[in-house]
């Protein structure tokens, strides 16, 4: 027959295997908590738990300073301590010392596995980065069709411009076929040729973006032709597809931001370059204008036509000149004769006349100025003041005058002389 | 000739459009460029701006969807 022991002999032997086993002594946890109670003594029992066990766990109150966070129902941790037997019950649990989130435990294992995987690859390298084209026509957006993110999307593309055609892949963005449904809009979109992609979705847990940190997914983006923009979650999220992506956006709306332009302001762009164009050649042509105005001016200067005109202008003066100096001749010319014409008229024969002396005529009419022109006989003219006589010549007398002396002639109506 | 300068023409984005026009009126502001380069250019900056316009399709958008056979549906 066997020894029998008593139950608490045996809990105590337990209790001693577990006190003497090392890795028990000090060991870490992966688990997610659940059932936690926060006792009034301060003391907090809970479970850890994964898909095929729980285990038992309590953090006493004097090591409540190797928790720094409020414990809840289905956070990830990693529980520090010590696994011992409480034999009063026979079981065992985990005495807690230090309670960490695990953010994600294997997940989170996982993930920087992989990105330390596809960093040694280069795949986030910015050489591979491709440009986002700065106006688009054509935006592809890979994404769930319900949801904040999609209509975060089309509020911003519609408001920034109207013109640029969204063409949506519904995906599953969630659960076990989101990865292959993203990879499969990515192809898609690819192969109707839009101009830029956004793959995104709204925020969540790890859990919940978890296909945003699939190999696949980030594969498909690295090997699209056409630039992505990742828009995962929010700021604080960084996923695999965010750093493989040829830009992150922090979240959906950024991303509609990033990609498409703002029509108002093209228009203003293109407005300004127009003025600019318009001033530039405006102020080129007055310049040249100006110029222009200026070598006319200087030509016509020093133009030969220029010096005609001076030379017909010197021409003119000397005409001026001539004519002035002329008119001032003629004008003496005329005081001259007039003076003349009154010193004759004081000489006139008519003068004589009125003096009583006759001016006597041949019958020929010549001026009988010598007897000898004349024979008894003869008609002459006689002219006096006031009319003319005819006369016949009765004699003629030869006389000598002395010279100087004054004598009447001898037959004075038959006769005149001056002397 | 005249089909090749067309076809280039079409393939110019409108960035690109942009920076040369950038460069046009640059060129344009040089003091120092002759009058017959500035009419050239100017020409050149109008007719850029005409295409940056008319590479922007005016009509307004809905949303469309496609199916995993590349079919497009409205969303």
């Amino acid at each position: 027959m066997q020894n029998v022991y008593s139950v608490s002999q045996v809990n105590h032997y337990i209790k001693n295997m577990f006190t003497q086993d090392f890795m028990l002594q000090a060991i870490s946890v992966q688990g997610e908590a659940s059932n936690v109670k926060y006792h009034s003594s301060g003391h907090i029992y809970f479970t850890l738990k994964d898909e095929k066990g729980t285990l038992a766990c309590v953090m006493f109150a004097g090591n409540r300073s190797g928790l720094a966070f409020r414990m809840e129902e289905g956070q990830k941790l990693i529980v520090s301590g010590t696994v011992d037997v409480y034999e009063r019950d026979g079981k065992y649990q985990l005495y807690a010392r230090c309670i960490e989130l695990s953010g994600g435990g294997e997940l989170y294992e996982k993930f920087e596995k992989l990105k330390a995987e596809l960093l040694e690859m280069g795949m986030f390298d910015a050489g591979y980065k491709q440009p986002i084209p700065r106006y688009i026509r054509t935006l592809g957006v890979v994404t769930a069709p319900t949801g904040a993110a999609v209509r975060d999307i089309i509020r911003i593309t519609q408001r920034r411009n109207p013109y640029v055609q969204i063409v949506l892949f519904p995906a599953v963005v969630q659960g076990e076929n989101a990865a292959p449904s993203i990879v499969q809009g990515i192809y898609a979109l690819e192969q109707y040729g839009v101009d830029t992609i956004i793959v995104g979705r709204g925020g969540g847990s790890l859990e919940d973006l978890w296909a945003f940190n699939e190999r696949i997914v980030a594969e498909a983006i690295f090997n699209c032709s056409v630039p992505i923009i990742s828009a995962v979650g929010h700021e604080t999220d960084t996923t695999i597809a965010d750093l493989v992506a040829d830009l992150r956006a922090s979240t959906p709306s950024a991303a509609a931001e990033l990609a498409v332009f703002d029509y108002d302001q093209f228009i203003e762009n293109c407005r300004h370059y127009s003025k600019r164009c318009l001033r530039t050649m405006k102020s080129r042509i007055e310049l040249s204008q100006s110029r222009l105005d200026k070598y006319r001016l200087m030509l016509e200067h020093k133009s030969p036509m220029g010096r005609v005109k001076e030379q017909k202008m010197h021409a003119l003066s000397i005409e001026e000149r001539m004519e002035a100096a002329m008119q001032s001749r003629l004008l003496d010319a005329r005081h001259r004769m007039e003076l003349c014409a009154q010193r004759l008229h004081g000489l006139s024969p008519l003068g004589k006349l009125k003096g009583g002396y006759g001016y006597v005529q041949t019958a020929d009419g010549r001026s009988l100025t010598d007897i000898g022109q004349v024979k008894a006989g003869d008609l002459v003219t006689v002219h006096l003041e006031n009319g003319r006589l005819t006369a016949s010549v009765l004699e003629t007398e030869p006389e000598q005058w002395e010279n100087g002396g004054e004598r009447l002639p001898y037959n004075a109506e038959a006769n005149h002389s001056e002397g | 000739m005249k089909q090749e300068q067309e076809s280039r023409e079409r393939e110019l984005s409108v960035e690109e459009a942009f920076a040369q026009l950038e460069e046009t009126v640059s060129a344009l502001e040089d003091p120092e460029i002759s009058l017959e380069d500035a009419f050239a250019r100017y020409q050149e900056g109008m007719e850029l701006l005409k295409y940056c316009n008319a590479s922007i399709d005016k009509v307004e958008k809905s949303v469309q969807a496609i199916s995993e056979e590349g079919e497009l549906y409205e969303f």
